[in-house]
């Protein structure tokens, strides 16, 4: 076809244009999951063989392991939080109309425009006044951290469980009332299943940008009290060997598994 | 038969809010309120109505140079991308094959939500004196001896630039998607040049996602963290990682406030002029 071949050259430069864009984004991902593997204990390529010894190594530092199970626990509360408070607000977002709504939507989503280091010195400082004023300590303990990882989360629960229950017929609930079932038998047996992809999704999205955070925990964590992207950060200052490219290939494994269970309830291109 | 028990909005958003306005608001608050007071030595700060924490910004060339290396390194990094963007999104938007599709759309995702620790962590294996770029270019025989590339400021361009590349092939890909292929075909179809038909019928469409692309990438590259403290080293000095030291290694809070506010104001800024330039244009989206 003429079209065609008159734009041969451009076709060359247009894929490789789509190869370099895919290249920048997942050459660093990929490169440190082989990395892990690699046997010589300085990074060198090519490589003189493979083993797994770096990821028992890992294990055995403190705090990476301690990371770990932090950042888990943190993503665990960040998540049932989010979804304990989110649910109900998508529910009065996408059901409701009064004064204010839109005001209300905006401060739920500001999370999401607040800058994590803007965030993270607004929060730390926040914490420490609390501190003087009632003795009570929030900074570099584990309830503020889930505080400040459950504000994290909030937005994108909200989002995802408000656009669902928009797209939900509403009268199959008039329905379930005419037969007789009251406001609280209709929401658990009727709306919560309709939309629980969603509150899936939510709450897998909730715990993966708790567990990747790295720029608002910076300020809340103390010694011996590190989340694992911090610890990844820490160590990297100091070097660049295996053992670090086994903890990070740790987080590949979690954030992907987590990201394509969360695909298979809610597509995630349609997430943004 | 009807109960009005059905529980109202407020008593369903209140414990939203609530967590809300102790976890971010009631803390922007202070803080704005902590850039108006006056550092001291010894009780850390004092009461004040002052902007002399903003007027010693703007007034000092050293925090001035920062701000202004911070902006032209986001300005540049949102251009590569933008530029490396547009043929990834259209790729992608463009793909027929489903499964090949889906596919390349998790691999744009997945990225975009892994955190920035790991992939810092990725390009130091890769720019290192002993990473893989120098590995190839010495076995390609391009170099006899490693290239210093990490810790230089192109390094950082690189990085910042894979790491906000997802979310403009992602932002440019949905408008891309509502985009009918008809248009093209009709531009291709009666004679023009595939450059023309890009330039005369699909830019003008695309605008919208050009510019919420853009505007994404630019706030993410303005308050990147990780990738200048490791990527560029410490001589690479930009706003995140000042304001990070400010806090927690001098301590001057009045002082960090107001810098944490000059890079909230420019992401709020930015925001605003962009809503209102494409409201004027497009309408309200």
């Amino acid at each position: 076809m003429a079209v065609g071949l008159r734009a041969l050259p451009g076709r060359t430069a247009f894929l490789a244009s789509v190869g370099l864009a895919y290249l920048l984004v997942l050459a660093p991902l990929i490169a440190v999951f082989w990395v892990s593997f690699f046997r010589n204990k300085i990074i060198a390529f090519p490589p003189q063989g493979y083993t797994l010894a770096w990821f028992a190594n890992a294990w055995s530092l403190d705090d990476f392991r301690n990371g770990f199970v932090l950042s888990l626990e943190i993503g665990v509360v960040a998540t049932i939080g989010s979804l304990l408070i989110g649910v109900p607000a998508a529910l009065a977002l996408a059901r409701h109309d009064f004064r204010g709504r839109e005001a209300i939507s905006a401060a739920l989503m500001s999370p999401l425009i607040v800058p994590g280091i803007v965030a993270g010195t607004a929060v730390y400082m926040f914490y420490i006044e609390i501190e003087t004023w009632t003795d009570v300590q929030l900074a570099a303990t584990l309830p503020g951290l889930c505080l400040a990882h459950v504000v994290l989360a909030l937005p994108w629960t909200v989002r995802l469980v408000t656009a669902s229950l928009v797209g939900v017929n509403r009268l199959v609930e008039e329905a379930a009332m005419t037969l007789g079932a009251g406001p609280a038998l209709t929401l658990w047996r009727v709306t919560l299943p309709m939309i629980r992809p969603a509150i899936v999704a939510g709450g897998l999205f909730s715990f993966v940008v708790s567990f990747v955070d790295l720029e608002k925990s910076l300020f809340l964590v103390g010694p011996g009290r590190m989340t694992l992207p911090i610890a990844i950060i820490n160590y990297l200052e100091w070097s660049i060997d295996p053992t670090i490219a086994a903890v990070a290939t740790i987080q590949i494994v979690i954030i992907s598994a987590a990201l394509l269970l969360t695909d298979r309830f809610v597509r995630l291109s349609r997430v943004f | 038969m009807r109960h009005d028990a059905e529980p109202r909005p407020f008593s369903l958003l209140s414990p939203a809010l609530l967590v809300i306005t102790i976890g971010l608001l009631l803390p922007m608050a202070m803080m704005f309120r902590f850039s108006l007071n006056r550092y001291s030595a010894n009780e850390l700060m004092t009461q004040a109505l002052t902007f002399s924490n903003y007027a010693r910004f703007f007034g000092d060339a050293f925090y001035l140079g920062i701000l202004g290396k911070t902006i032209a390194v986001a300005l540049a990094s949102t251009f590569v991308a933008l530029v490396l963007g547009v043929p990834a999104a259209y790729f992608l938007a463009r793909l027929s094959a489903p499964r090949l599709k889906s596919a390349l759309i998790l691999m744009t995702v997945i990225p975009l939500l892994m955190g920035n620790s790991v992939r810092t962590a990725g390009w130091m294996v890769l720019l290192g004196d002993r990473g893989l770029c120098n590995a190839i270019l010495i076995f390609l025989g391009i170099s006899d001896e490693p290239l210093r590339i990490l810790y230089t400021g192109k390094a950082v361009l690189i990085a910042l630039v894979g790491a906000i590349l997802p979310y403009m092939i992602i932002s440019l890909q949905s408008v891309l998607e509502g985009i009918e292929r008809v248009y093209e075909e009709a531009a291709l179809t009666l004679g023009a040049h595939p450059a023309t038909m890009f330039r005369r019928v699909l830019l003008p469409m695309l605008m919208p996602g050009i510019f919420s692309g853009s505007l994404l990438c630019f706030i993410l590259a303005m308050n990147a963290y990780a990738t200048p403290l490791l990527i560029g080293g410490p001589t690479f000095q930009m706003m995140a990682p000042l304001v990070y030291q400010q806090l927690t290694k001098v301590f001057d809070w009045p002082f960090a406030s107001s810098m944490a506010f000059v890079l909230m104001s420019v992401t709020l800024a930015s925001l605003v002029l962009s809503s209102v330039f494409i409201q004027r244009r497009y309408g309200r989206l």
